[in-house]
């Protein structure tokens, strides 16, 4: 390579970094991931967009960010209240190149290893927590019952235990749209908060 | 005495050849089993996200339908899981995990690399500097946009509308590499898969068809067409293309290269036209830009051109420079 050449490569190396740090330091809106995706910012750099993960997913709950920002653009969310997670690994083992680690189809495993995001609930707008009936649907949806969530008192009312949940999103998608009480936070922004 | 007339050398220069090398000429030559090969990559890009549609609407036709012996009927009538999954980008194919070097390298930029990594990137890092950058004439899923573009440029141009061709430096393709892989580095986020035709492709194929709309990809597409029509022809793959940077990085030293018999040639520079790539075949100006497609071979109309497997030979400037060769 002539002298010319090596030049602009310098150059070109010195914009990208700084284009590297500038997109660092922009802010990119918190999703949720799919299970098993490495934290943070580990994900963005071992995540190369093959939409293999989406492929397989038998709900089709993987969709892509198709914002213009290069720190989010293209890579894999899931958006509970649209579609949940439905828990069956099979992205995980799908990634080629263990963005998502492989996980198997073990609930105790599966609630070990993932934490896609926590629950979190407005008792203000929950049905029973309002004292206006017994509902229960997150209860009968979560894989994992009397664990991450419990019912209690009369009205049989939702707690949620952080700890247990892997932020599957079941829950937030069956909560009836009159109350929509339930939010899996991602992981990300519950962090930064 | 035969060997003074032009042709008859050629007919020397041919019957040196071994049957089986004929064979894979005759075999080049047709330039029918490249566009075929290229029309399945294309097929398969984009029918892969409507063969998962249709499985999808079998299974919720039978669903909607509400029977158990619907919901059997339709499960049992689906497509089965395609044989491959994923784009050219990153393939399984019947288990067998490819990985493109572009993305190895990537990967390795943005230290994420694991044996996951490695083990898919190891048939094609043993494949590319042998066979050269063949992906790029044979499978890329742009090839169909870029025919389009030069299909346009030659309409405007017999329409009498003179069109820039811009032929920037050989290095500008290596310096977006270095460029893009600093950044990756730099930013901890994948960033080639974002300017990468064939995993861009890919992608807006499978989002269009499952999320109906299309991403920052499809809009880098149509620059990237608009910039070979006006302004450099086949200028993205070039002189831009990351990939492309890599599989020619990888491919210095490989053996499989265009030959050209002096003999047999008339200097009609059919060759050097026919090229996208702005390789020179007919005066030996051949670097690792050359995609092995193969449009020379078949182009030449003295047969003086023909893809070889030789001992490798690393094409330095003084070798190629025609002054040298006297």
């Amino acid at each position: 390579m002539n002298r010319r050449g090596f030049f602009w490569g310098a150059l070109a190396v010195a914009t990208g970094a700084a284009a590297g740090a500038w997109t660092r330091v922009a802010k990119a809106t918190a999703r949720l991931r799919p299970p098993g995706a490495k934290p943070g910012r580990a994900f963005d750099a071992a995540c190369i967009r093959c939409f293999r993960c989406a492929e397989v997913c038998p709900p089709k709950a993987i969709r892509f960010d198709t914002s213009y920002s290069l720190n989010a653009s293209d890579l894999p969310y899931l958006d509970a209240r649209e579609q949940a997670c439905v828990v069956c690994m099979k992205c995980t083992q799908a990634c080629p190149t263990g963005a998502l680690t492989p996980l198997p189809l073990d609930l105790g495993v599966v609630q070990k290893a993932v934490r896609m995001g926590t629950p979190v609930l407005d008792r203000k707008s929950c049905i029973p927590w309002r004292g206006e009936g017994v509902c229960r649907l997150c209860y009968y949806v979560c894989p994992y019952p009397d664990s991450a969530v419990a019912l209690v008192g009369p009205q049989q009312a939702p707690v949620f235990d952080a700890k247990a949940c892997i932020g599957c999103g079941l829950c937030e998608e069956a909560c009836p749209r009159i109350a929509h009480a339930i939010h899996i936070v991602p992981l990300e922004e519950e962090k930064k908060a | 005495m035969a060997s003074k007339s032009p042709s008859a050398s050629a007919a020397a220069a041919r019957a040196r050849l071994s049957t089986a090398d004929l064979r894979l000429q005759r075999w080049l030559r047709y330039q029918r089993v490249r566009r075929a090969t290229l029309a399945l990559s294309v097929l398969w890009v984009l029918g892969l996200p409507l063969w998962h549609l249709a499985r999808d609407l079998f299974e919720s036709a039978g669903l909607a339908a509400g029977s158990r012996w619907a919901v059997l009927a339709a499960l049992s009538a689906r497509p089965p899981n395609p044989p491959l999954l994923g784009a050219p980008w990153t393939v399984s194919l019947f288990g067998l995990e490819l990985l493109d070097p572009t993305a190895f390298v990537s990967l390795l930029a943005a230290r994420a690399v694991d044996w996951h990594v490695v083990l898919g990137a190891l048939p094609l890092l043993v494949l590319v500097p042998f066979l050269g950058r063949f992906f790029c004439g044979w499978l890329c899923p742009y090839l169909p946009v870029l025919a389009a573009s030069n299909g346009l440029r030659a309409l405007l141009a017999r329409a009498g509308l003179r069109l820039p061709d811009l032929k920037l430096p050989r290095w500008t393709q290596y310096a977006v590499l270095a460029g893009l892989l600093s950044a990756t580095a730099v930013a901890q986020t994948q960033l080639i898969p974002l300017v990468y035709p064939p995993s861009l492709i890919a992608r807006e194929a499978y989002r269009a068809v499952f999320q109906g709309s299309l991403g920052g990809g499809a809009v880098f597409i149509l620059g990237a067409f608009l910039f070979d029509t006006f302004g450099s022809r086949a200028g993205f793959c070039r002189s831009l293309c990351p990939g492309g940077a890599t599989f020619a990085l990888l491919s210095v030293r490989s053996p499989v290269k265009v030959r050209r018999e002096p003999a047999a040639c008339t200097d009609c520079t059919l060759c050097d036209v026919v090229c996208n790539l702005g390789q020179q075949p007919m005066t030996d100006k051949l670097d690792m830009g050359c995609e092995r497609c193969g449009k020379c071979v078949s182009v030449c109309p003295t047969d003086a051109l023909r893809i070889e497997i030789g001992k490798p030979v690393t094409l330095a400037p003084e070798a190629v420079t025609p002054g040298a060769a006297r």
